[in-house]
């Protein structure tokens, strides 16, 4: 079977909601989107891949409503792909992550990309992104519960606290990003 | 986060894609934009007096209608432009006739009118009122536009922006057109393309940061 029939067979179970079909869909795409971010990020280090890897994989997810079904899967996907990843190169370039060194008073390691931000800076960041996330984010990120944990709490499944931990990070980065541009 | 598990994590809310697709959004909110922009045209201009003798005339009615024709074909390719790797296809060589049509009527007209009187009608008396008002008739439509394709994927924002604000300026084009009386294609070929020029430029830019994602 073509690679865009059994793709477009899978994305199409995965609409309507079959959780076996979409993670297999998703673990075949992982491949081809990493070639797809290193064909064009060659420079950077693998952690970095792996992120814009996963950048384009929580885009896929959020805008899986775009692929109309009589189209082939994987234009969009090399779409998709291509534009996270020139997406990801133009925030890593305009410097959004430099933090200065007297600011940094405590660090958190994110996990999700290996950079650092300041506790400072964090919490008023917290203050601005919805309840929920940050309370995840201080859940998972600071106190260091397992996700699980977090899940049991609130009533969410494990993976869905990831996701949450996941996105919520994502803002926060971008946040960071904004306000060290406004401070140039 | 390990790439597996991110997988894992997304599959578990593999609950089926959002219904509401851009073009139902657009669907939605064309119609309410259109009714704001209609609204503001019965405020600041009203239609003129005597356009249904006059609209019978051929080259009067194609600055209602060429506008009309381009918003279709812009609204098309701003929807198709949405969606990363969709092909613009055939309204992408359809759109320039609209300006092709346009310079052909400004040409006729050029040759067709008496030397003396060129500079006149092509100068007008209503560029003052002309060029803001297709920009400020055509902006709630482009807002109604990006709005609505925020829920899409556009891979070049700016690029569906200024298709975006396309459509909205032929629309504004069209109820701008019934209120003025400028009839000569040396008028409108020139003022009316620098008005949709703006706006389109407007939706470019304001694409450019909104449809971002």
């Amino acid at each position: 079977m073509d690679r865009n029939d059994r793709w477009g067979d899978l994305l199409r179970r995965a609409n309507r909601g079959e959780g076996a079909a979409y993670a297999l869909f998703l673990t075949e795409c992982a491949p081809v989107i990493r070639n797809v971010v290193r064909g064009r990020r060659g420079d950077s280090g693998a952690d970095d891949i792996e992120d814009i890897v996963q950048e384009v994989l929580l885009a896929v997810h959020a805008k899986r409503h775009t692929w109309r079904e009589a189209d082939p899967v994987t234009p969009w996907l090399y779409a998709i792909a291509r534009y996270k990843t020139a997406d990801a190169g133009r925030k890593r370039r305009t410097g959004g992550t430099q933090v200065p060194l007297d600011d940094v008073a405590e660090v958190l390691p994110d996990e999700a990309s290996g950079e650092i931000m300041a506790v400072r800076d964090l919490g008023v960041m917290l203050d601005r992104i919805d309840e929920r996330s940050a309370g995840i984010v201080r859940a998972v990120g600071i106190a260091g519960e397992s996700a699980g944990e977090v899940g049991a709490r609130l009533g969410m499944s494990e993976g869905a606290v990831r996701v949450a931990y996941h996105r919520a990070m994502t803002r926060l980065k971008d946040l960071a990003e904004a306000k060290d541009e406004t401070r140039e | 986060m390990k790439t597996e598990d991110l997988i894992n994590a997304l599959a578990a809310e593999a609950a089926p894609a959002p219904a509401a697709s851009v073009e139902t959004r657009v669907g939605l909110a064309l119609p309410l934009a259109v009714l704001v922009s209609v609204v503001l045209y019965f405020l600041f201009l009203g239609p003129r007096p005597d356009l249904a003798e006059r609209i019978i005339d051929p080259v009067v009615a194609a600055k209602t209608l060429l506008p009309l024709g381009l918003a279709m074909l812009a609204l098309v390719l701003a929807l198709r432009s949405a969606r990363p790797a969709v092909p613009l296809g055939l309204p992408a060589r359809v759109v320039w006739l609209v300006p092709a049509i346009a310079l052909g009527l400004f040409v006729w007209a050029f040759v067709t009118t008496a030397p003396d009187s060129r500079f006149m009608l092509w100068q007008g008396k209503s560029i003052p009122v002309c060029l803001p008002m297709i920009v400020i008739l055509s902006l709630p439509l482009t807002a109604g536009m990006l709005a609505a394709m925020r829920r899409g994927a556009s891979v070049r924002p700016g690029f569906s922006g200024a298709l975006a604000g396309l459509a909205a300026a032929g629309l504004a084009t069209t109820i701008y057109s019934t209120f003025c009386n400028e009839d000569s294609p040396l008028f409108y070929a020139t003022w009316y393309s620098l008005g949709i020029l703006l706006a389109t430029l407007i939706g470019a830019l304001a694409g450019s940061r909104l449809l971002r994602w």
